[in-house]
């Protein structure tokens, strides 16, 4: 015992005397942190602010619910909002089996050897390659080698393509912080190693793995390129109708009138481009929204039955 | 060394015949990556009896615990060598059905890990999954393993709504026990099952493991060494990786034939 007393007390100097220049510096970078913080929120209050201020005004329910009219010059943008639901509702049935099954290989069964490693590192660099990219992708493949041309199943095809990495990597992330305990507890049972995944491990990851296919899907409804190159058109004249001849059709959709509302340089009053930018960033938001409320009831159900 | 590998002398002939060693394991080596943490352990654990391992932290006794229902395989690095036998089952025979040898070695650990499911979901988990139990024999087994663990009433009135989750840590561990309990296992392994209880839940839980004594057969790693004596037939003594010792409780504890023994019972090192 004695001796582990003396290993246990340290320099007793280092804890009675003040260390003038550790204290000073460690004051500057967390005034540094502070400044760096500050400027980061003034940036993102200013951009928000500015669409706030400029979009709130022509936010109406008339211009939420209405067409355009008098040759885009006027009225709303309820193709547009009613297009991006679409694309994201089926870009997340189709990228919710490819990438459960994705993240649910790369946590449990690749293993970590070098092959899995290098499959981490492909998936993870594809979570990261700009979505013009994807959107060339789908281009070739979609509109012209299989020849669907501009339309909703290749925009659906193409954002799922582009959400699926991330999707994958969220998935993996829910998967792996699944308490080992409780995998041990399943395994201890005798459950094989899919029961126990099926039973015990997608349970418990599923609000995880929900919310991150959410935001991933809900960010690339918002995302302009991939939909410009295969599936967006700036204003569709024929009546829309909700059945599987819309499959083949382009689709309007926020992104895309966004930026076809500056390409064609005042064809569409400003009102209505800032308007649209609103919208567009609260339908990101009301999605962000809907994912935690939705993650943190699953898991209160869960706790408490 | 030459350990003490059965219970020579300690335990008289009437009393052997009675309880056939249900666990055999013979010169049991097991290391991680190369660092050994069991060296040639052979031991015969007799059947419906309590048999505790005590010794310092880092000597091996949860290897030794977990090599039984093969819960070290996930370990990178986990290599063994040795003849395990539990129940007549080659444990490490290549050819060894895993999931029947789990079903058959029920396992405790220190921390409660109650799957985040209803109480009953909990018990009711391991029958659907290996007998396709369900309806009224489902609920008896469920009823039946809650009882037998001590538990149910505590949880009977609210047990098909109510989360495992919500219970207090020694319900918690007790639905744990019921929930192993659930699939009829023959050896029960329990890994410091009241280290992160109180005494009132850990009272609880060591009159069960006496019960239980009945109709299984319970090794028990814990740190408690009064726990030891108390509710264990016979302990081993583990320390650095090798048995020490073996022997029926009351002489292990108070008349252990070697001295790490006699230093390690009565406090004067781990």
């Amino acid at each position: 015992m004695a001796s582990l007393a003396k290993i246990v007390i340290p320099n007793e100097k280092a804890l009675t005397t003040r260390d003038n220049s550790r204290e000073s510096r460690s004051r500057i970078s967390s005034y540094s942190l502070a400044l760096v913080t500050f400027l980061t929120a003034l940036l993102i209050v200013g951009i928000i602010g500015t669409i706030v201020w400029k979009g709130a005004p022509s936010l109406t329910w008339e211009f939420l619910s209405q067409s355009p009219k008098a040759n885009m010059s006027a009225g709303g943008i309820w193709p547009m909002i009613r297009g991006s639901l679409l694309l994201m509702g089926g870009t997340l049935l189709a990228v919710l089996p490819a990438g459960i099954l994705g993240g649910i290989f790369l946590a449990e069964y690749a293993g970590r050897g070098r092959l899995a490693r290098l499959m981490h590192a492909c998936v993870t660099s594809l979570a990261g390659t700009p979505s013009i990219v994807f959107g060339l992708f789908g281009l070739a493949v979609f509109v012209l080698l299989l020849k669907w041309k501009f339309c909703l199943l290749a925009g659906w095809l193409t954002l799922a393509v582009f959400s699926l990495p991330t999707v994958v990597l969220t998935t993996e992330t829910a998967i792996r912080s699944v308490p080992d305990s409780l995998i041990e507890g399943a395994l201890s049972l005798g459950l094989s190693k899919w029961q126990t995944m099926w039973k015990v491990v997608l349970p418990n990851a599923m609000p995880g793995i929900l919310s991150g296919l959410i935001l991933t899907t809900g960010r690339a409804a918002g995302e302009a390129p991939p939909i410009l190159l295969t599936a967006g058109i700036y204003y569709s004249t024929s009546k829309f109708e909700l059945n599987s001849g819309m499959l083949f059709q382009p689709i309007e959709n926020l992104p895309y009138h966004l930026a076809e509302g500056y390409r064609q340089g005042g064809v569409i009053p400003d009102r209505i481009v800032w308007g649209t930018c609103l919208s567009l960033m609260l339908f990101v938001l009301l999605l962000n929204i809907g994912a935690v409320i939705f993650r943190s009831r699953m898991r209160w159900k869960q706790l408490q039955h | 060394m030459e350990t003490t590998a059965t219970l020579e002398g300690s335990i008289s002939e009437t009393h052997m015949s009675a309880k056939m060693p249900i666990v055999h394991v013979r010169q049991l080596s097991v290391s991680y990556g190369g660092v050994k943490a069991l060296k040639e352990i052979s031991i015969d654990i007799p059947k419906n009896a309590v048999t505790s391992l005590i010794g310092p932290s880092g000597c091996g006794k949860s290897t030794f615990l977990r090599t039984l229902n093969r819960m070290n395989d996930r370990i990178t690095g986990f290599r063994c060598d040795g003849t395990v036998e539990v129940a007549g089952v080659n444990v490490y025979a290549k050819k060894v059905d895993m999931l029947s040898l789990r079903r058959r070695v029920g396992m405790v650990f220190q921390k409660a890990n109650p799957f985040p499911m209803s109480v009953y979901e909990n018990v009711a988990i391991g029958p659907k999954m290996h007998y396709g139990t369900k309806g009224a024999e489902l609920d008896q087994i469920v009823e039946d393993s809650l009882r037998a663990a001590a538990i149910w009433n505590e949880v009977k009135d609210d047990y098909k709504r109510k989360s495992g989750l919500s219970l207090s840590g020694g319900q918690q561990q007790r639905l744990c026990i019921a929930r192993m309990l659930a699939v009829r296992p023959e050896v029960i392994l329990m890994d410091e099952p009241c280290s992160a209880l109180d005494p009132v839940s850990t009272a609880k839980i060591e009159d069960l493991v006496i019960e239980l004594k009945a109709d299984h057969t319970v090794v028990i790693v814990t740190h408690n060494l009064q726990q030891a004596e108390r509710i264990s037939d016979q302990t081993a003594f583990f320390m650095f990786g090798e048995l020490v010792e073996y022997a029926k409780s009351d002489i292990l504890f108070n008349d252990a034939a070697r001295r790490e023994t006699q230093d390690y019972v009565s406090g004067r090192f781990g």
